[in-house]
């Protein structure tokens, strides 16, 4: 049985509201439920504790002060009676005031009060012209200014971004050329060299095949067969 | 038999009539400060609400439609100045909340001790162990006899909160009173 299901059976059974299927309901969880029997138990000792409760008679008190007669409440409430009221018409006077712009002055010791005593120009839809030209004017020049001066910055800074990049360009590619010329004189003088070799030995054959047919027999200088330095090609 | 009735002395008294209105607090006054010696464990702040009740009675009396009982009306207003009292004494504790035992009152025990026989004692003091919602409806409706829709009404809140509480006061004044046997 649910907890709400006790609750109900116990209300229903403090108001003497049990019908029979509830009664033994009732009367099956007290003896099955300890918990809920307590219950019954306290609200039983309730019950007698109240039946025989047997109270202090209340001390004397003024009950005079509890005693104002109501036409007299009445008519000291009447004093401030008028309080929503005051409020509500100072409430309204005040809106107007705020809305019609409602002023006092004190001007030489005399106090002036009425709407708009400053007396301020009312502007004219010409004035209001000339006014938005000179500002719409003034913003133009400003950012003309302004432009001019990010023209002249962005100018200048492309100046020196140009030198920048031109000064790079001439310093590697002198560089570049330098290191092509070192390796074209490197493979001319190897060329030389090359060419010098070959027509010495050019010159050591023909020395050879003219000793040779003239049967003059060779000196212990010359070059032998198998690769060693000739006279020529010292 | 010659008792007038509560309604005929609440129009006198409205009239202006004082005898009426003295007529009315004597009616109810021995329930009202007996409400507020249980409620608050003690005859000096029971003295001070039952004065204040009557006050806040007699003020809201022309407000009194006669529809219900006038007791019940009149402990509905007594329930109110009851909680105001515990708002004024104790304003961080919540009216939910089991007062704690130090924080009680001094003089309760000695006062809650000269009521009616031991088993009595015990439960008034078990009673104060109470929080003060369940305590209200312990009150009302063992002490006031009102019935389970009554109190709600008086109390403002569901017949099922009331029954609810009650349920769980029974159990707590059970605990209270094993542990003081004990």
């Amino acid at each position: 049985m649910s907890e709400q299901d006790k609750i109900t059976l116990l209300s229903a059974w403090m108001d003497g509201q049990l019908n029979e299927q509830q009664r033994q309901a009732f009367e099956a969880l007290c003896v099955a439920d300890a918990d809920f029997a307590a219950r019954v138990e306290q609200s039983n000792a309730l019950d007698v504790c109240a039946l025989q409760f047997t109270g202090q008679t209340p001390p004397a008190w003024d009950k005079q002060a509890s005693f104002v007669p109501h036409h007299q409440t009445r008519h000291e409430g009447g004093k401030w009676q008028f309080m929503p009221t005051a409020a509500v018409v100072f409430s309204i006077l005040a809106m107007a005031i705020s809305l019609t712009n409602f002023s006092i002055q004190v001007e030489n010791g005399r106090l002036l009060a009425g709407f708009s005593l400053n007396n301020k120009p009312t502007m004219t839809a010409e004035s209001v012209d000339q006014l938005v030209q000179a500002r719409l004017a003034d913003y133009q020049q400003t950012n003309q200014a302004l432009f001019e001066q990010y023209v002249a910055a962005l100018q200048k800074q492309q100046q020196q971004n140009g030198a920048q990049l031109t000064e790079y360009l001439l310093s590697s590619s002198r560089q570049e050329r330098r290191e092509d010329f070192a390796e074209l004189i490197q493979f001319i003088n190897q060329q030389r060299d090359d060419d010098q070799l070959f027509y010495a030995r050019q010159l050591n054959n023909l020395q050879q095949e003219i000793y040779t047919q003239n049967g003059i027999p060779l000196q212990q200088s010359t070059p032998s067969s198998n690769g060693s330095v000739l006279p020529n090609e010292e | 038999m010659f008792e007038k009735s509560d309604e005929k002395l609440i129009a006198k008294a409205l009239a202006g009539n004082k005898s009426a209105w003295f007529s009315l607090i004597n009616r109810y006054e021995k329930s009202v400060y007996h409400y507020g010696v249980r409620m608050t464990g003690s005859h000096h702040d029971a003295a001070d609400l039952m004065q204040d009740i009557f006050i806040s009675v007699f003020r809201n009396l022309s407000s009194y439609q006669g529809t219900g009982a006038f007791k019940s009306w009149l402990f509905r207003i007594a329930h109110f100045r009851c909680i105001e009292f515990y708002r004024r004494k104790r304003p961080l504790v919540s009216l939910d909340e089991c007062p704690d035992v130090s924080e009680q009152d001094p003089g309760l025990t000695p006062e809650v001790a000269m009521m009616g026989d031991q088993s009595q004692r015990h439960l008034m003091q078990a009673m104060q162990s109470l929080p003060v919602n369940q305590r209200a409806v312990v009150e009302l409706k063992y002490f006031g006899q009102f019935t389970f829709d009554e109190i709600a009404d008086q109390m403002g809140l569901s017949s099922n909160t009331v029954k609810s509480r009650l349920y769980s006061a029974l159990a707590k004044l059970k605990q209270s009173l094993e542990v003081e046997y004990v």
